[in-house]
């Protein structure tokens, strides 16, 4: 296991707790989640499923918002920020990797990874040089014209990687990236994760229900009835 | 512009049904680009213009009116008879002349309608500057109005001779320099001419309408009693249909007017003047019932179809791709990016359909069916303007606009957190 680059925390969750309600059900969902997550760290959250996994993960990537509490990533406080700011925040600093890699199936993979940087003030080609970067980074050259229906889950996901990390983001969040794949492309794709940190440094989040992609992270956080438990360091 | 190929990848997204709404949509804007086309013409010449316009001189008591060729010089100075009083600017006969290309098969596709009247007052260079009494030809390019008068010469240099609307090329099967024959009908049966065509009006205004010397026609009426026992032709004394005057101005109108009608030289038949778009309106008065239908019934039931069927397209096509939408949330698109992605979507396919419409309509209409066949006081055939090209993108795209703004805001308040809670 690798360690983490460095020690500052990127990520700061304080006292979060997130409810919903269900008609005149609440239902409560965090009670009071504390995290911090160190820049480069490769951090695992695992945990039954509904015991709030993806809603924390929502919440560090500004997708939502806590019912109380705070969440900051860096030096922003992106629980107060609307929602107007949270979608610029996200460009440029949230890489979000899918479980079912949601690639959008009218466009190439190219098109694809290039998607995030349309939203930069970017010529074209400067876009042009990231998304071939990226796509190299994740072993892709040779299928940049191909859509997704023409790729196999693993090169789907791993255009999915190249979509995350084209904008240079502080921060890859991942949902079970390998729960839609086999063995041998699940392995891969950890493996690609792991260069990723190692390499360029990113800290990652990974939700995951897979013990085997647990393994690969420096830490793992176990998260039950709304509440979060260090399992391992 | 960045935006455009997702866009444009969109429609292409579910090829049978972009396909669907674009025909609809192509269909319903030809029917309403045929509905504006009459609308327009119709809007134009009864439209009051405030200098430099046209009136119309016509027997009062009677529809269609007949008054006598003689009254035609008085009208042409205005029926001044004092100094100080108003003149016209210029003035032009119209004397009809119907007749059908079929004596056994009188129907309308044989039949024309033509104005016998002075080649001058067609067209004519008057110090230097282009001048025509018959309006819409005053806006021709530089080429088509040294065409006119180049046809109007040889109109005077040929007794017999007779400029055609493009229309008439088509119904007579003939073509400039060929020859026809007419048989009066109507006002003017038993008097029957034969034409050479020497000249074909400029494409627009004046595709279903001819003009002749009316020296010819006058001729002809002389010699009417000849072949038949001495008796006169009925239209022998009062051959003049309308007489048209150019005035400066309102005032100058109102003056005029009043000249005219309180003239004793031009009491029996009585006569009145009134501006043209007046006179047009008039006629058209009786169809008032039809054209308001048509304005504010057809035209806008063909638009408020073409926005429920955009707005029924586009609410699937969103309801089908939340999904997709909540991911482009996560990537950091903004709600507006997302409005102007599923309006830019609905707009081109809108747009581009309108688009292809208007040019069908163009085409076929006009060179396909010589005009939209719809008789209605002066006029008989209507044709679609080039403004239709621009009426074709618009219609579409605004029916589209308005159509997808629903599901375009339904699209930008996608809850990324909803979406994908349903989707784990």
């Amino acid at each position: 296991m690798n360690n983490p680059t460095n020690d500052g925390p990127i990520v700061r969750v304080h006292g979060v707790h997130k409810f919903f309600r269900r008609g005149s059900e609440r239902l409560d969902v965090l009670n009071g989640v504390t995290l911090d997550v160190p820049e480069g760290e490769f951090l695992g959250l695992m945990g039954p499923s509904g015991s709030g996994k993806t809603t924390l993960l929502n919440l560090i990537a500004g997708l939502d918002k806590p019912s109380q509490g705070e969440v900051r990533v860096g030096d922003r406080l992106i629980s107060a920020m609307s929602e107007g700011e949270l979608a610029g925040w996200r460009t440029r600093h949230i890489g979000f990797i899918f479980q079912f890699y949601h690639l959008l199936p009218v466009l190439s993979a190219y098109e694809n990874v290039e998607l995030p940087l349309l939203l930069l003030p970017l010529s074209a080609a400067q876009r042009k040089q990231q998304a071939t970067t990226a796509l190299e980074l994740v072993g892709l050259s040779d299928r940049v014209r191909h859509r997704p229906g023409q790729l196999s889950g693993g090169e789907q996901q791993r255009v999915g990687i190249a979509r995350a990390i084209v904008t240079d983001p502080t921060l890859i969040v991942a949902d079970e990236p390998t729960g839609d794949l086999d063995a041998h492309s699940a392995k891969e794709i950890l493996d690609l994760l792991c260069e990723l940190r190692q390499t360029l440094g990113k800290t990652i989040l990974l939700v995951t229900h897979d013990p085997r992609a647990a393994e690969r992270t420096n830490r793992l956080m176990h998260l039950d009835k709304g509440l979060l438990v260090e399992q391992r360091l | 512009m960045k935006y455009f190929k997702l866009i444009f990848r969109n429609i292409g997204r579910n090829p049978l049904r972009s396909l669907l709404t674009s025909l609809v949509t192509i269909v319903l804007v030809f029917v309403v680009t045929m509905v504006w086309s009459i609308l327009w013409l119709l809007d134009i010449v009864t439209t009051e213009k405030s200098e430099n316009f046209q009136a119309m001189v016509t027997e009062r008591w009677s529809a269609p009116s007949h008054i006598p060729l003689s009254y035609a010089e008085v009208l042409g100075r205005g029926a001044a008879r004092n100094p100080g009083d108003v003149r016209p600017l210029d003035s032009m006969t119209w004397q009809f002349y119907i007749g059908t290309l079929d004596p056994e098969d009188p129907s309308s596709k044989n039949m024309m309608f033509t104005i016998a009247c002075d080649p001058d007052k067609i067209a004519a260079v008057k110090e230097g500057k282009f001048t025509t009494m018959m309006e819409g030809l005053e806006s021709l390019a530089d080429g088509q109005e040294d065409q006119l008068i180049a046809d109007v010469a040889k109109l005077k240099d040929a007794p017999r001779g007779i400029i055609v609307g493009q229309n008439h090329l088509k119904i007579t099967n003939k073509r400039i320099g060929e020859r026809f024959k007419l048989t009066g009908v109507s006002i003017t049966k038993g008097l029957d001419l034969e034409f050479e065509i020497v000249a074909a009006f400029p494409p627009g205004r004046y595709d279903t309408m001819a003009v002749f010397n009316r020296e010819y026609f006058n001729n002809e009426l002389d010699a009417y009693p000849r072949s038949h026992n001495g008796q006169k032709h009925p239209l022998a004394d009062r051959s003049l249909n309308l007489m048209v005057l150019k005035v400066a101005d309102s005032a100058a109108f109102t003056r005029l007017a009043s000249q005219i009608e309180k003239s004793p030289e031009l009491s029996d038949p009585a006569i009145r003047c009134e501006t043209m778009a007046s006179g047009l309106a008039s006629m058209l008065e009786m169809f008032r019932d039809l054209i308001w239908g048509m304005r504010w019934m057809l035209a806008p039931a063909c638009l408020a179809t073409i926005l429920l069927v955009i707005a029924n397209a586009i609410s699937i096509s969103v309801r089908e791709r939340r999904l997709e939408l909540a991911v482009l949330k996560v990537l950091g698109f903004r709600p507006y990016q997302i409005m102007v992605l599923v309006l830019g979507e609905s707009i081109l396919l809108g747009a581009g359909a309108g688009l292809v419409s208007a040019a069908l309509s163009y085409g076929v209409i006009n060179w396909g069916m010589g005009g939209i066949a719809f008789s209605i006081g002066f006029f008989d055939r209507f044709m679609v303007p080039v403004d239709a090209f621009w009426w074709g993108p618009a219609v579409g795209g605004l029916a589209a606009l308005l159509g997808s703004f629903l599901p375009a805001w339904t699209a930008r308040s996608v809850k990324v957190a909803e979406v994908f809670s349903k989707v784990a």
